[in-house]
């Protein structure tokens, strides 16, 4: 009576681009025996804005807040790795006060960061409170950056040649404030993260990820760091105001998800301790000095630690007041690979937490996929999406 | 004259309408309770009345590959077993409707045959969140039934009947909870299991699989299936309260006896992180069985030498 087919062994769970796990469009296929997942691919792309490509046809200044929306949530230091390097390239000295705020804002976008993926990780752990109660305290830190800047995210901090925002004595008062109400928030979840034993179950000896792994496959920021890579674009080249504010690189053992929790609450209070440290010694004087219109021929790369994992900025310019290419990696493209890899032999109820261990940010990864290397004109091109989907039928 | 009692009892209290309102509002407090204890400001009063109302205003999707009669009378089939069980437990502290030796064994059964109706409903489709969601339901359901069942089976044993009513009448100023808090542990955790709440909410893990076994449903048949689950809340909710708290009695602190075990579900609910399935399983199997055979060899023992 019933016309199911008959059912394989093994089947493919698709997730994504649609699917409650994931609030951004990427997809994943895993391949799954019962609970367990057997084999896994992952499809980027689903977001592709063209956002380097437009960025040619615009001139340097309107540059700086088209790439300050690759991405949402850390869209500061978009902005930040692109003025460095054209500020590199122009060979202008930005003054000392305004790379003190770059990166006190930096590490309040770092903060709100983090809670927003400790949140989420406990979202896809299935532990609600966690969620509400992290982003409730999240609030204070968009606050924050609403009173400092006007906006709660894109808050367009930089120009080229320095800041636009300076910092009274009440909002760093009401900074201070806000950062002792989340260390103690903090002391809280870093215990709730490492002693609840039904967390621990989902977290610990999850996604074990070995030094040797995490070396192999380049990952990045956090993730890297909780598998004992030392790799810290703030401490290894500091940039911006992390020369004069030195950072203390925050490590963890484990690799596995209880160990991604671990520093990334850890490097909080290392947030918590350079504002401070900012806020009690910032620098006086300028906040932007003169920016050349048309930039001197050259090329340049500039390296920033995202929340995520450093972020690559390639820069060349002509000569001309437009960029002749400017190339971004962000750092969930490297990271990605170690969720397709960890994911194996894990059951499919770890997945989510799997791949959000890594804090993707798929709209910033996305670029141009390079599908077949002959140029096609619009005929063969249309001639190939009806036959594609012919197959597709038949299938 | 009687038909007509009966009847109206099935149709209208405590069975029927009555059942389904009572159903709506405890998932509702169960959901205000959640909401609040995670610093959220939870759904309004009438929130699952609406949602019910317009999920049964809404197109039922038949989705391609799927046993049409199956798919449309499962749901029914979940919903009136929920409901048939209700007649048999003292809703509201209020005498069943209905009584006859051993329908604890059946009420029991019928509260179960609603998960056996969504693991069906699961595995009739061709969706492969929903088959994942049946596997697990199906699961979970060997996981928790033997250990729930037993809990609730030793009021029965003390009572020495296993019809409702008479263990009721047992239960009456007698709170088993204080001499057999393990049963009444096991029942309580039971029960969670059973509604698929969280922790044990695996089979419906969102961020997982979609639905699970529903992820297929809309209109009618999700709507059915909601009311069932709220039915089962209330009969579950009473049955672990009649027997574990002092028997039925007074409506109204029945009523309080029943809320207080929803602010501890609640509680338990906001405390914890979901259990993988192979964690639900390990967690029934090793400790819940344990406690409550712990709890039966306690009983045994104080039947034989001190009672």
């Amino acid at each position: 009576m019933t016309t199911a087919t008959p059912l394989k062994e093994r089947f493919t769970v698709p997730i994504g681009p649609q699917h409650p796990a994931l609030k951004e469009p990427g997809h994943f296929d895993f391949e799954v025996e019962g609970e367990v997942v057997k084999s896994a691919s992952v499809r980027l792309g689903y977001a592709h804005r063209g956002i380097e490509k437009a960025v040619e046809s615009r001139n340097w200044v309107q540059n700086l807040y088209l790439l300050e929306r690759i991405c949402g949530i850390c869209s500061h230091i978009h902005a930040t790795a692109y003025c460095l390097g054209v500020e590199a390239l122009a060979g202008v000295e930005v003054p000392p006060r305004a790379q003190a705020i770059r990166t006190l804002v930096a590490e309040l976008e770092r903060i709100h960061s983090h809670l927003l993926w400790l949140g989420v990780s406990a979202h896809e752990a299935g532990f609600e409170s966690l969620f509400m109660y992290s982003w409730r305290d999240r609030e204070t830190i968009m606050d924050l950056l609403e009173g400092l800047t006007g906006n709660r995210v894109n808050y367009s901090v930089n120009v080229l040649g320095g800041i636009k925002y300076d910092l009274d004595a009440e909002q760093s008062e009401a900074i201070l404030q806000g950062l002792q109400f989340l260390e103690a928030r903090t002391h809280h979840y870093l215990e709730v993260v490492t002693t609840d034993a039904l967390f621990l179950q989902r977290t610990r000896g999850i996604a074990t990820l070995t030094r040797q792994q995490a070396e192999l496959m380049g990952v990045l920021g956090p993730t890297a760091r909780a598998s004992n890579v030392k790799r810290d674009v703030r401490v290894e080249s500091p940039y911006a105001g992390y020369q004069q504010f030195p950072l203390q690189m925050v490590v963890a053992e484990g690799g596995d998800l209880a160990a991604r929790f671990v520093v990334r609450l850890n490097e909080l209070f290392e947030s918590y301790r350079l504002i401070r440290e900012i806020l009690a010694n910032l620098p006086e004087g300028e906040l932007t000095t003169r920016m050349p219109r048309r930039i001197i021929a050259g090329e340049t790369i500039s390296r920033v630690e995202a929340p995520r994992g450093e972020l690559i900025y390639f820069i060349k310019s002509n000569g001309s007041d437009m960029p002749a290419r400017v190339k971004v990696r962000t750092p969930t493209i490297m990271n990605m690979t170690s969720v397709v890899k960890l994911a194996v032999g894990h059951q499919l109820a770890d997945i989510p937490m799997i791949v959000s261990g890594i804090d993707p940010c798929f709209s910033c990864n996305d670029r141009m996929a390079v599908i077949n290397n002959q140029a096609w004109d619009w005929e063969q091109l249309r001639q190939y999406g009806i036959e594609y989907y012919q197959r597709q039928n038949a299938e | 004259m009687n038909t007509i009692v009966d009847i109206l009892k099935i149709l209208i209290f405590p069975g029927g309408m009555f059942i389904l309102l009572a159903g709506m509002m405890y998932e509702w407090a169960d959901r205000k309770l959640l909401a609040m204890l995670q610093n959220r400001i939870g759904p309004r009063w009438f929130q699952q009345l609406a949602d019910v109302l317009k999920l049964l205003a809404k197109e039922e999707v038949l989705p391609s590959g799927v046993n049409a009669r199956l798919f449309i009378g499962l749901p029914i089939v979940a919903l009136a077993a929920a409901l048939t069980a209700a007649l048999y437990v003292p809703i509201m502290g209020i005498a069943p409707a209905f009584s006859f030796s051993g329908d604890l064994i059946v009420s029991i059964y019928l509260l179960s045959l609603m998960t056996l109706c969504l693991g069906l409903a699961g595995s009739n489709t061709l969706d492969r969140f929903s088959l994942l969601g049946a596997t697990r339901t199906l699961t979970q359901l060997f996981s928790y039934e033997a250990p729930f069942m037993l809990a609730l089976l030793g009021p029965a044993f003390l009572a020495g009947s296993w019809q409702i009513n008479e263990i009721t009448a047992y239960t009456d100023g007698r709170w088993l909870l204080l001499t057999q808090p393990l049963g009444f542990i096991v029942a309580l955790i039971g029960l969670m299991g059973k509604l698929e709440l969280p922790p044990f909410d695996a089979p419906e893990a969102k961020t997982e699989i979609v639905a699970g076994a529903l992820t297929e449903y809309s209109g009618r048949g999700l709507a059915i299936f909601k009311l069932g689950k709220g039915v089962e809340l209330v009969a579950g909710l009473t049955l672990v309260a009649a027997f574990y708290l002092g028997g039925v009695g007074n409506p109204l602190l029945f009523l309080l006896k029943t809320l207080g075990l929803l602010v501890i579900i609640a509680g338990i609910q906001a405390l914890l992180t979901r259990l993988r399935i192979d964690q639900t399983v390990g967690l029934w199997w090793r400790y819940g069985t344990l406690l409550v055979l712990v709890q039966w060899m306690g009983t045994i023992l104080w039947l034989r030498f001190v009672a």
